[in-house]
């Protein structure tokens, strides 16, 4: 790792102040564990990095509001997600999922807003946050606002937060007669990062389908949404939605797999995920 | 606040410590170079391996992808701080009668993941070891004794 | 005062905890990887970024003007303190810094010394390069006909007779080809009833010790020192002193406790380089490679091997043609060594009267290939075990009785000619069949979950021709100090050979102290590597104590002791020297008896010392979806002979089966067009806790090596030899397709389901 200046401010108007919109070598570091990375292999030499971690307690808590969704702090660590009792009432999908994300260490150290504008795309968690219908709401000079993750995701390893552009906060709505499921496949070892991921979160008259990993960037499957969609989800009607899903999605070959087998898994394993949500 | 080094002041296996750092030295280096604490070591350098394994605030992370600049008044245990003068912590113990170990390079890092596995469960099951120790690799493959070790732990620290 | 006692009870089969353990567990125990000497200097090298390609220019002014840096080291440099800086165990071929030419890329051209490691990595990034590519080779069978040369000349080092016939030999890429011809194999398979044929490959894959190879070298025109994180301490004194024109007494190599070596720190990996950078900087240098820079470093050989075998209508083998393939990499290392003692044993363990065996060592432009766990022996037993099941299920055979029907049997001769000895095949393959329950009614699953079970057995020489040499000191209160050069990189041998010499001194084990290998101390010891230190160092070290014992029993007489008393050491001591006083020095040395086999031939009628046999047992599920394995049962059964410590063979034998695992399940270095794509834990997958089988065993069967310590025999590389072709087997019984390419991810066991439906999954 090459040296840069580390600033760490108190405040998150001090934090903003210090992000240069047009300067790609300043960023800001939470936990840092994906930023250490690429550090240290020289994919990125920063000049300045500006520390989030005394932003204060307002970025730290997770609540569940009243409507029984939940916000959780940019800067809550996952392992407190992982073992929260009201992330595991709202949302138990994002607590099962974090079980088998990275381990034990990272999620000691990595943020969920960490983890989320870092935008890459083998993450297990933005497939779920996608199909639970969760956004981001951030902060920049202009103000603040609500991204949906979908909508926060444009590419590999790129989000449309600008680099003077902070979340605070990521905000899961009530999945109140929902129920979520999240299949994450490993091509290697047991230990990795997933080949692919699906998520599915099924309603009484919708379904909503997301997958990662397998893509350049977490993403939505319209077309098997409206496959589903106000159906009876029968077995018949599963595997009509997998192979829906392996036409439909843009999947990538890589070290974990060619596209065609990916495809093969996402067919099998969109409907595994389906399963395993009604039976929830 | 810049590039320019820094004093961090923590507290390091119960006793004060303090040092300067630069904002891109690591936990792990600081640890070796300045205190001479060889037990957490760098392998693979991506946090994957779990062999630079540190104790920042109770909680386990990789020394190699923590900032040292971030342990200031941060409460520092690595795994020369287990043992109570001559008397072996009890996963240590449990190491040896299991034979858990063979080249021991990773042997501090699965060492100090049960101590915190163990205080988190007292009682985990074979499925709940796996998957905390998913992250801390042993080349030489001695996971069937590290997961025999581990239950022996949890009995002696159930007395 | 603390006087040895004598033993009460034997000191061999006994589980003594790991002398170390109490350093290990409170992460004190020493590795070279920690060492900082005063005034030390960090090394960080610049590597090729082509495969194959001429130097023109070498630009390194940004990095000597980058502040902090205290010089930049090119090839030509090291011609300054070593003239002619070629190196390697069998062939001078792999220079220190590339000279003229890159071979790989990876290979190291540059280096940077700083006393800030970061800076001087940093500034190893601004090197630059102008290269004029030349045409390249990376596969090993392309490699037996290309007309793309990595080596201009082949230069055997002249330490292996066998390799002489190679010495200037041009236009080819075969660094070693041996040759074994035994009975009449044309005319067996004319006229056999069957003839089977197959073709087995493996992926160029890589050891990952987690202590990465570190050297730390502090060199003078007087004297030179080298820490390094070797296996090999005196065979890398003999080659720094032959670089350099010193005798060997001016070069002293030392070690410490190894985080790993499983063949990748056999003979001189950084050692020459830190020396020349020593000696040019005029300063300790440390070279700590990163993780990713290992897999630049040594690999273990991909390999393609086709296999082909007569069978008469009763199932028993008559001939077998066995013609192997290595993938050497660009510089031979000890290829050609893995390429011919593997070549023995190719055939498998089965008594066939007709065997042809045609294995090679080829150079590649890719990084080097060595030693690693089985030196060759895993790649063939994965071929020939799984050739072994296609054979019996083509006759309709059950697969254990048709090895039953061909095994091997103590007291047979080898395919080379060399008769068994102490080797307990049938024990072995009896166990794995009871342990897997082999023929017994199992959940075979249903609908797309499917289960299945398999089995395999292999064997390997140990090593010949070599030599250990061992010296014990024993102090007058009795305690033993044993001086040898085996390293213990986590395979237990300070502790198995304190248990050695303890029993031929009547002492406990405890109170032997075993010093970590340092040439200016220890006596010559060919190398740690080979599963050999049990029983080729185990018998000098025996002999140094009987030596020891004598020299006690003779002063005991002189000091008019009557003869039969068991007096305690110290008291021996005592009375010869009226106080505690004096020193009691024994040494012993083994080189076991070798026959050089014939060059036509290949046959010789001793080829090794002795044989190590290993089976495993698999049963796998398999989900049809997706192709997913999952291994559920793996049980490992050696011939360890009588084990001196039964609890660490028992965790060497589960170790290198698990070792074995990520090679056949995960593991596998991918290239394209030259370019390593994953040095790093990130894509290139080792086995974690949770790939474990849900059973994993580790077992000696009941077994007595004559000529060993004790009755002992190496155990080191057993658990590896026959888990792939175990699971491979498995996987056939369970879903009826055969996989003939390491690593069986699930994606190839997919293809393979798609391909028996006739309905090939597109490549891409």
């Amino acid at each position: 790792m090459t040296p840069f200046e580390l600033m760490e401010p108190a405040t998150l108007a001090e934090a903003l102040a210090l992000l240069d919109p047009d300067d790609p070598d300043v960023r800001p570091i939470a936990g840092g564990t994906a930023l250490m990375l690429m550090m240290k292999s020289g994919l990125y030499r920063p000049q300045r990095l500006v520390s989030l971690r005394a932003l204060g307690p307002g970025l730290t808590s997770i609540a569940a509001t009243p409507d029984g969704g939940l916000e959780i702090g940019a800067m809550v660590r996952l392992a407190e997600i992982e073992r929260s009792d009201a992330v595991r009432r709202a949302a138990p999908v994002i607590a099962d999922t974090l079980l088998t994300h990275s381990n034990v260490r990272v999620r000691n150290v990595a943020t969920i807003g960490g983890n989320l504008a870092h935008g890459d795309p083998h993450m297990d968690l933005p497939p779920v946050l996608i199909a639970l219908g969760a956004s981001v709401r951030a902060v920049g000079p202009g103000g603040e606002r609500d991204i949906p993750v979908e909508a926060l995701l444009t590419g590999y390893m790129a989000t449309v937060l600008g680099n003077n552009e902070l979340i605070t906060a990521l905000v899961v709505p009530p999945q109140t007669g929902r129920k979520a499921a999240y299949a994450k496949v490993t091509a290697r070892s047991a230990d990795d990062w997933p080949a692919l991921g699906v998520a599915v979160s099924v309603g009484s008259a919708d379904v909503r389908v997301a997958i990662g990993a397998a893509t350049e960037t977490a993403l939505r499957l319209p077309q098997t949404e409206a496959l589903l969609a106000g159906r009876r989800l029968d077995d018949k009607l599963l595997r009509e939605a997998g192979r829906c899903a392996a036409a439909e999605a843009p999947v990538v070959g890589d070290l974990h797999g060619s596209a065609s087998y990916k495809r093969v898994l996402v067919e099998v394993h969109l409907r595994r995920a389906l399963q395993k949500a009604l039976a929830a | 606040m810049s590039a320019a080094p820094r004093t961090i002041r923590f507290t390091l296996n119960g006793a004060a410590a303090e040092c300067i750092v630069a904002p891109h030295e690591t936990l792990v280096d600081v640890l070796r170079d300045r205190f001479a604490l060889y037990g957490p070591r760098e392998s693979c350098g991506q946090g994957l391996c779990g062999c630079c394994t540190v104790l920042v605030d109770g909680a386990a992370v990789s020394g190699c992808l923590y900032l040292a600049a971030f342990a200031d008044g941060a409460e520092i245990v690595t795994v020369e701080g287990l043992a109570d003068g001559d008397a072996l912590h009890p996963v240590q113990e449990a190491f040896i009668e299991a034979g858990a170990f063979q080249c021991g390079f990773c042997t501090p890092g699965f060492i100090l993941m049960t101590t915190r596995l163990l205080a988190a469960d007292p009682n985990p099951s074979d499925e709940q070891i796996r998957h905390y120790l998913s992250g801390n690799l042993c080349r030489c493959g001695t996971y069937p004794q590290i997961m025999e070790a581990v239950k022996l732990a949890a009995r002696k620290l159930q007395g | 005062m603390s006087e040895a006692k004598i033993a009460t009870g034997s000191q061999i089969g006994r589980s003594l905890p790991r002398v170390e353990a109490r350093a290990k567990v409170t992460g004190r125990a020493e590795y070279i990887h920690n060492l900082r000497l005063p005034g030390m200097l960090h090394a960080k090298i610049h590597r090729s970024t082509v495969p194959h390609a001429r130097i023109r220019s070498i630009d390194t002014s940004a990095a000597k003007a980058m502040p902090g840096v205290h010089s930049v080291v090119i090839g030509d440099d090291i011609l300054a303190v070593i003239p002619d800086p070629y190196f390697g165990p069998a062939f001078h071929d792999q220079p220190i810094l590339a000279l003229g030419k890159v071979r790989f890329a990876g290979e190291p051209v540059a280096v940077v010394l700083a006393e800030d490691p970061k800076i001087a990595e940093a500034a190893a990034q601004t090197i630059s390069v102008d290269y004029e590519e030349l045409p390249a080779v990376y596969d090993e069978v392309e490699a037996m006909t290309s007309t793309a040369y990595v080596h201009d000349e082949l230069k055997p080092a002249g330490m292996f007779a066998d390799l002489k016939h190679l010495a200037g030999k041009r236009d080819t890429n075969v660094a070693l080809d041996y040759h074994l011809r035994l009975g009449d194999v044309d005319k067996a398979f004319a006229e056999a009833d069957h003839v089977f044929e197959h073709t087995f490959r493996t992926p160029q894959q890589m050891h990952t010790p987690l202590e990465p190879h570190v050297a730390v070298a502090d060199a003078t025109d007087a004297q030179v020192t080298v820490h390094s994180s070797t296996q090999t301490p005196s065979t890398v004194r003999v080659e720094i002193a032959r670089l350099l024109g010193l005798p060997e007494n001016r070069v002293r190599v030392r070690t410490a406790f190894l985080g790993g070596g499983f063949g990748a720190k056999v003979y001189v990996k950084l050692e020459a380089l830190a020396v020349a950078l020593s000696l040019i900087a005029r300063r300790p240098v440390k070279v700590a490679l990163t993780m990713e820079e290992q897999f630049f470093t040594i690999s273990k050989h991909g390999s393609t091997f086709r296999i082909k075998s007569a069978v008469s209508k009763d199932g028993r083998l008559t001939a077998r043609y066995c013609e192997v393939i290595y993938n050497g990499g660009a510089y031979a290392d000890i290829g050609p060594r893995v390429a011919q003692k593997s070549g023995f044993s190719a055939a498998g363990p089965y008594d066939i009267p007709n065997v042809a065996i045609d294995s090679y060592e080829t150079y590649t432009n890719r990084p080097t290939a060595g030693a690693l766990r089985g030196f060759g022996c895993p790649q063939l037993v994965w071929a020939y075990e799984s050739h072994a099941d296609l054979i019996a299920r083509a006759l309709g055979l059950d697969p254990v009785e048709f090895r039953r029907k061909n095994l091997l049997k103590d007291g047979l001769p080898q395919a080379t000619g060399t008769v068994l000895r102490d080797t307990a095949t049938e024990a072995v393959l009896d166990r794995v069949v009871q342990r897997i329950g082999w023929g017994q009614p199992f959940d075979r699953g249903s609908g797309t979950i499917r289960r299945g079970r398999g089995i395999a057995i292999g064997m390997k020489a140990s090593i010949s021709p070599t030599t250990s040499v061992a010296t014990i000191a024993v102090a007058a209160d009795g305690g033993a100090t044993l001086y040898c050069g085996t390293v213990d990189m986590g395979q237990g041998s300070t502790t198995a050979l304190a248990q050695i010499a303890a029993q031929a001194l009547g002492i406990e084990a405890e109170a032997v102290r075993v010093v970590a290998p340092d040439t200016d101390m220890t006596p010559y010891d060919m190398g740690t590597l080979g599963s050999r230190s049990t029983f080729h160092m185990g018998n000098a070290v025996r002999r140094a104590a009987e030596e020891v014992e004598a020299k006690l029993a003779a002063m005991a007489a002189e000091a008019g002791v009557p003869a039969g008393t068991n007096l305690p050491i110290a008291e021996i001591f005592r009375r010869k020297y009226g106080m505690q006083a004096g020193t009691v020095v024994g040494s012993g040395s083994f080189v076991p008896d070798y026959v050089s086999p014939d060059h036509a031939t290949g046959l010789t009628p001793n080829a090794t010392p002795y044989w190590m046999t290993g089976g495993s047992g698999a049963e796998v599920e398999v989900d049809t979806e997706t192709g997913r394995v999952r291994v559920l049962r793996l049980v490992n059964v050696a011939d360890a002979g009588t084990p001196i410590n039964p609890r660490i063979v028992e965790t060497q034998l589960t170790g290198a089966a698990v070792m074995q695992l990520g090679f056949t399940m995960s593991e596998e270095m991918v290239f394209t067009d030259g370019q390593l794509r994953n040095p790093s834990f990130a894509d290139y997958k080792i086995p974690g806790i949770r790939d474990m089988p849900g059973l994993m065993t580790g077992e000696s069967v009941a077994a007595r090596q004559e000529s060993g310590p004790y009755g002992a025999k190496g155990v080191g590389e057993t658990g590896t030899f026959a888990v792939s072709p175990a699971i491979a087997n498995a996987i056939h019984d369970a879903v009826c397709v055969r996989i003939t390419e390491l690593p069986i991810t699930a994606e190839a066991v997919y293809r393979a389901l798609r391909h028996a439906a006739g309905d090939p999954l597109p490549e891409d």
